[in-house]
């Protein structure tokens, strides 16, 4: 066995598990063993339980957006204080700056790096479990080779085996299979639509215009449009079980993105902007979150005391002063250019 | 001396421009992920054009473990190395210094 096979083992075993429980299920329920319906539906459920298990940490990660609201208006603040600035330098220590922010308010939005160097393995393990049971080929453990054959000979359709893919149905010897080349370009076609939009929806919905203005984000852009050729290219070599799975998975990460944006967008991005117009449309801003970063944003503009003239100040003496951030209003307007523009003349 | 020190930095220099490739075409579709500052691309990157292959590697992976859900985040630079020989490119990557103090 090659060093990655020997990784992989222990998640090729549960994945076959959990491929096979969902056979046995469906077939207790009086399903068809060896029909392709079947064997897709399995499929089906072990991408369901997959996700299902993913499920804490995207809740935990959602937790985490939703405390980012509460830190919005200072992070606005450091948005604000690089506005415009393109540099690679600024950008850098904008980064920086939010990052401690995040830190030291203890609300990291990001969702971390190690599930998904754990996921890829995951997603490789499924693929060569797919793979070798539309060859016929015995699993690891729990898919024994009557199994695997009988998923790999399962048709869709009473004449598309899971086990074929655009490319071998077409270099069919028997003349090329035209049902299974139908059914496999309106997948690879679904999966890359259902690839693009959920990419689409980050890209043009939930990023602030700060990120948008910078430089890795017209990559992103330019990436987005490729991307899809690419998947199109190389989804024809995939046997159709194995794009079953795919567009499964597809479809969960499109859902849950777009629960994610819809309820708790970046600060400072177009979704963001779109949740308040529609709360405030129904009436209801959200009372706790929202409202924290209304007054802070309403304490900014107070208004603005006129500035006064050396005598006027002696003369108006004893005025009391407003407390708080004026008192050091008159300091800064005395020499001001300004303040004497404003003062009114006797 | 040059040609030796050369040599010695074809593997991390190998590694380098994996690492770039990976940060121009395939990182950006992820999207903001990493919960530190740099991030743990940087920080391998970083770590390799200090420590070479095998320990900047090492110390990637070893940051890339402290990546997960239930950590704090925050700045976590690449720790410099004390007496580091070589210089970088302004592209990023390592090559033999030609002025050598004694």
């Amino acid at each position: 066995m090659d060093f990655l096979g020997t990784i992989l083992w222990p998640l090729k075993w549960v994945v076959e598990l959990l491929l096979v429980s969902w056979h046995w299920l469906l077939t207790f329920f009086g399903m068809d063993s060896a029909a392709g319906i079947t064997w897709v539906l399995s499929i089906v459920g072990l991408v369901l339980v997959v996700r299902t298990a993913l499920i804490p940490l995207f809740v935990k990660q959602i937790k985490n957006q939703r405390r980012m609201m509460e830190v919005a208006p200072q992070l606005k603040k450091i948005q604000d204080k690089y506005k415009g600035k393109r540099d690679q330098l600024s950008r850098e220590a904008m980064s920086r700056e939010t990052m401690a922010l995040y830190k030291n308010t203890g609300t990291n939005p990001l969702g971390s790096c190690l599930p998904l160097l754990v996921q890829m393995p995951i997603f490789f393990s499924l693929f060569s479990v797919l793979n070798g049971a539309q060859n016929s080929k015995a699993g690891v453990g729990p898919l024994n080779a009557t199994l695997a054959k009988e998923f790999g000979e399962a048709r869709l359709f009473g004449g598309a085996p899971l086990h074929s893919s655009f490319q071998s149905a077409m270099n069919d010897p028997a003349g090329p299979q035209v049902l299974v080349m139908i059914i496999a370009a309106i997948m690879v076609v679904v999966m890359t639509a259902s690839q693009f939009i959920t990419q689409l929806q980050i890209v043009s919905k939930n990023m602030s215009d700060e990120t948008k203005a910078s430089p890795m984000f017209k990559q992103q852009r330019i990436l987005l449009y490729i991307l899809p050729f690419v998947f199109l290219f190389s989804g024809f070599a995939f046997p159709l079980g194995v794009m079953f799975y795919w567009l499964t998975t597809n479809i969960w990460t499109m859902v849950q993105q777009f629960i994610i944006i819809r309820n708790m967008p970046m600060p400072g991005s177009e979704a963001a902007r779109e949740r308040e117009a529609r709360l405030a449309r129904k009436g209801k801003l959200e009372p706790k979150s929202d409202s924290a970063t209304i007054v802070v944003e309403e304490r900014k503009p107070v208004q603005r005391q006129q500035p006064m003239g050396k005598n006027r100040a002696k003369k108006a003496g004893g005025t009391p002063q407003q407390p708080g951030g004026t008192a050091q209003q008159p300091k800064k307007n005395d020499d001001g250019s300004g303040a004497s523009n404003n003062t009114p003349r006797k | 001396m040059i040609v030796l020190d050369t040599l010695l930095l074809v593997p991390r220099n190998i590694g380098l421009a994996i690492l770039m490739l990976y940060r121009r075409w395939i990182s950006p579709l992820y999207g903001d992920v990493c919960r530190y500052y740099p991030s743990c691309s940087a920080y391998t990157l970083g770590s390799i054009q200090q420590r070479g292959l095998l320990l900047g590697s090492l110390r990637g992976g070893i940051r890339i473990l402290r990546c997960n859900p239930w950590a704090a985040g925050g700045i976590d630079d690449v720790p410099p190395k004390k007496h580091f020989r070589y210089t970088t490119t302004t592209r990023g990557f390592v090559v033999a210094s030609t002025q050598r103090k004694g």
